[in-house]
């Protein structure tokens, strides 16, 4: 049997496991057995010819190391307090997404239960194969993701620098495992059954959009607008974590013993600390209130059909359309996992408009702004089409699709329109309201007849994103397993976001034309109809 | 036993013997999971007193999970390995050697002809194969006392023959068994004791014979039905029917 390289540099640590009375060899064993499913994770009834081999996690670290470039610019330079809070921001960032959007399964893995639970191994052993599994993926990933940077700081700033950088660094990887852990752990124990289930959906589209926005705090936290030396310390920097790992490099490499660093850098020690230390004696309760998971003993909702009933009538003219339409809905409304994919980028969408324009308050009036193309950033709404509507096809019910077959529809055309009037209905239309109606206050009504160029752009942008991946399959009949394809998915994903720079960027250029977007609405109501017509017309 | 801040189980008092099949009956959600679950270890915050080959199995030793074998319903596997990969992992959780796992699996596999499957993926199998790498899983390690929840689901008449049998001689050979199921007629004939769960309480407990004499009832269905409160399996059939057929009279 092939054996893992990260399970013998575990090896190593042996000793102390088995001070911490886990038994070792058990929990490798779970371990060599955990990352063999890793390395399968594509289901075989599915692609047995065309299966990728190998972990496709580890294909797409190369793709992190990429990512990892946009921080190299702020390794450069003296202001050290603020380029680390940044390079730290962005890296909890990364982590904590990752970690909340790939490893909340590791986590909430209820197949353990009934078959690690039932063995005769101290539940111990089994939690800390659990900590291990996920442990090992984030130290991967923090590598791909640190290791450029790193290096341009051991010859930017020399060895302690960089030796410092490697230290918070693990503090940081520890930390964002934990705090992840714990928030599920309370959410768990106070609450149970369906009501937690969507809890963790909800908590997890806070913590994405929470540390997007944060991010953003952490930029505020610093007037860039000039330049200083002098670290300037508010109360609230207290609560922005990138900011404790950052106080260190100003104590021990600048020696600037200000009371605040000091205390900023205490916290960036014993906060993560305690927050393994809590992991720790939390872990048992965590996995007893685990089982409320199995349990479906939510209240049945009600209501709220009056609503969709009418707008079911409104955009769909035929019965079936309808009954798949109210399917699509339903499944969007009710599906974790597709939540789960969603709901962050939903988040970000409607977050994204206002950022950019609040960023530009610090250079401009807002008299300023409203006379300008910044409108156009609305078009963030629009980036999340692609991953949505991609995002449609897969299911974690997908062997229920067996039911359309045999019920006697061979098209999926008539469902794909269906579901991509569901997503609008019920994603991208109040999202593209909001931000619009708020828009139209700022920018006054002239910008109406390009919102409208918007909302037709983003048909059209749907409309390729189900030519370009769908292939005849119906939506919701694909495992989201094979979904998380690594880097080639990654890659997509962007493109289809691309898509909507695309969009943006011709209708910036039609702006400069006289009569552009009149001819420019003209032209898109064409071309959408046309493919609108093409598109679904085996129906 | 009253389990969480709803009581599933109430006042279950049982003593099981060596070499005894029980038969753990009752309607959806009477407790019969929760209580193997209880006795497994998985749920903890129940009051009252477990024990299991003489020692209260809450007193934080694990070890006498390696003479138990457990078939859950619905059970869950790890189906992106392969059978041998699945059971020699299995087989190690229970304190066995990798290779005589391995070489007991293959051979118990091959007792039900799944030798030629052995080294494919679990999530290719059919219902019954999946439920007989469950069998096998559950008994590879030799247990004494084997909980057995609905462990005929998917499997064709022969291999119900078999595990049937299977049964019978571990019975002789003194092991323990709770078969758990919904097949009344199953339940019947091999279990020499039958507990049957009502709300979570015991509603009857005895030999099949002993359950006759006090309830008059010939089957163990209609024992079932009697002690269950219903008796209206005529009337919803045909309301059924008549709903499928969209018949108001009784066509």
């Amino acid at each position: 049997m092939d054996d893992f390289r990260s399970l013998k540099v575990l090896d190593h640590f042996r000793r102390a496991f088995e001070k911490l009375h886990i038994d070792y060899v058990m929990m490798r064993k779970i371990l060599h057995m955990k990352f063999t499913m890793d390395g399968r994770r594509v289901p075989t009834i599915f692609n047995q010819s065309k299966e990728s081999k190998g972990n496709q996690f580890l294909k797409s670290l190369g793709l992190y190391m990429l990512f990892s470039l946009i921080m190299i610019p702020f390794v450069f330079g003296n202001e050290i307090m603020f380029q680390m809070s940044i390079i730290y921001g962005m890296t909890m960032f990364f982590l904590m997404t990752s970690m909340i959007a790939d490893f909340s399964v590791v986590l909430l893995d209820l197949r353990d239960t009934t078959i690690l639970h039932t063995k005769p191994i101290h539940s111990k052993t089994i939690n800390a194969a659990k900590f291990i599994h996920v442990l090992i993926y984030m130290v991967l990933l923090t590598g791909a993701f640190t290791l450029i940077p790193a290096i341009v700081m051991l010859f930017v700033h020399g060895i302690s620098f960089f030796i410092l950088f490697i230290v918070s660094i693990c503090f940081i990887l520890l930390f964002v495992i934990a705090l992840t852990s714990l928030v599920y752990i309370f959410v768990l124990r106070f609450f149970s059954g369906e009501q937690l289930k969507d809890l963790i959906n909800y908590i997890q589209i806070v913590l994405s959009i929470g540390i997007f926005v944060g991010y953003q705090i952490v930029l505020r936290a610093f007037d860039y607008t000039y330049l200083f030396k002098v670290y300037d310390f508010s109360w609230w920097h207290v609560f922005i974590p990138p900011m404790w790992f950052a106080a260190p490099y100003e104590l021990f490499l600048l020696g600037n013993t200000d009371r605040p660093l000091i205390i900023l850098t205490i916290i960036a020690i014993v906060v993560p600390m305690i927050a393994i230390y809590s992991y720790y004696r939390l872990m048992p309760s965590f996995e007893r209130n685990l089982q409320k998971l199995m349990k479906n003993a939510g209240k049945p909702k009600s209501g709220k059909g009056k609503i969709s009933l009418i707008l079911e009538r409104i955009v769909c003219f035929k019965k079936e359309e309808r009954m798949f339409f109210r399917f699509a809905i339903q499944m969007m409304g009710e599906e974790r996992e597709f939540k789960l994919k969603v709901y962050p980028s939903l988040g970000m969408a409607l977050v994204f408009p206002f950022i950019f324009i609040y960023n530009e308050l610090s250079y401009r009036t807002i008299e300023e702004i409203s006379n300008g193309n910044m409108y156009l950033w609305i078009y963030f709404v629009n980036m999340v089409i692609g991953t949505i509507v991609y995002t449609l096809q897969f299911s974690s019910n997908y062997k229920g699709a067996w039911i359309f077959p045999v019920a006697g529809f061979r098209h999926p055309g008539l469902m794909y329109r269906a579901s991509l009037k569901a997503f609008l209905v019920k994603f991208y239309v109040p999202i593209f309201l909001f931000v619009s109606i708020i828009y139209s206050y700022i920018f006054t009504s002239r910008i109406i007849l390009d919102l409208i160029i918007i909302f037709l752009a983003a048909i059209l942008q749907s409309l390729f994103v189900i030519h370009i991946t769908y292939r005849g399959s119906f939506p919701f009949s694909k495992p989201f397993e094979s979904l998380k394809q690594g880097s080639s998915n990654t890659i997509l994903t962007f493109g289809l976001m691309f898509i909507s720079a695309i969009f943006a960027g011709v209708h910036f250029l039609i702006l400069q034309i006289p009569y552009g977007s009149e001819s420019y609405l003209i032209a898109i109501v064409i071309v959408v109809s046309v493919m609108w017509k093409r598109m679904f017309k085996n129906n | 036993m009253n389990f969480g801040t709803h009581n599933v189980l109430q006042g279950i008092d049982l003593d099981v013997y060596r070499g005894q099949i029980i038969g753990y009956i009752g309607p959806n959600g009477a407790g019969k999971s929760t209580t193997l679950k209880i006795m497994l270890g998985l749920l903890d915050d129940y009051e009252g007193n477990v024990e299991i080959f003489g020692e209260n199995i809450a007193n934080g030793d694990v070890s006498y999970k390696r003479w138990i074998g457990y078939v859950p319903e619905n059970a869950e596997l790890y189906d992106t390995l392969t059978a041998a990969e699945y059971l020699t992992f299995v087989g190690e959780l229970y304190g066995m050697s990798r290779k005589e796992a391995e070489e007991k699996a293959l051979a118990l596999l091959t007792q039900f002809e799944m030798e030629d499957v052995f080294h494919q993926r679990i999530s290719s199998f059919s219902k019954g194969m999946r439920q007989k790498v469950i069998l096998v899983s559950s008994m590879l390690h030799n247990p004494d006392l084997i909980f057995l929840d609905e462990p005929l689901s998917g499997l064709d008449a022969n291999s119900v023959m078999v595990i049937k049998d299977i049964m019978e001689q571990l019975k002789e050979q003194g092991k323990t068994i709770f078969y758990s199921s919904h097949m009344m007629d199953i339940v019947e004939r091999i279990s020499n004791r039958i507990v049957l769960l009502v709300n979570g309480k015991i509603a009857a407990d005895g030999t099949f014979e002993e359950l006759k004499e006090q309830n008059k009832e010939g089957s163990l269905e209609g024992i079932f039905n009697q002690l269950t409160g219903f008796d209206a399996h005529k009337e919803t059939a045909e309301k059924f029917v008549q709903i499928v057929t969209g018949n108001e009279s009784n066509g």
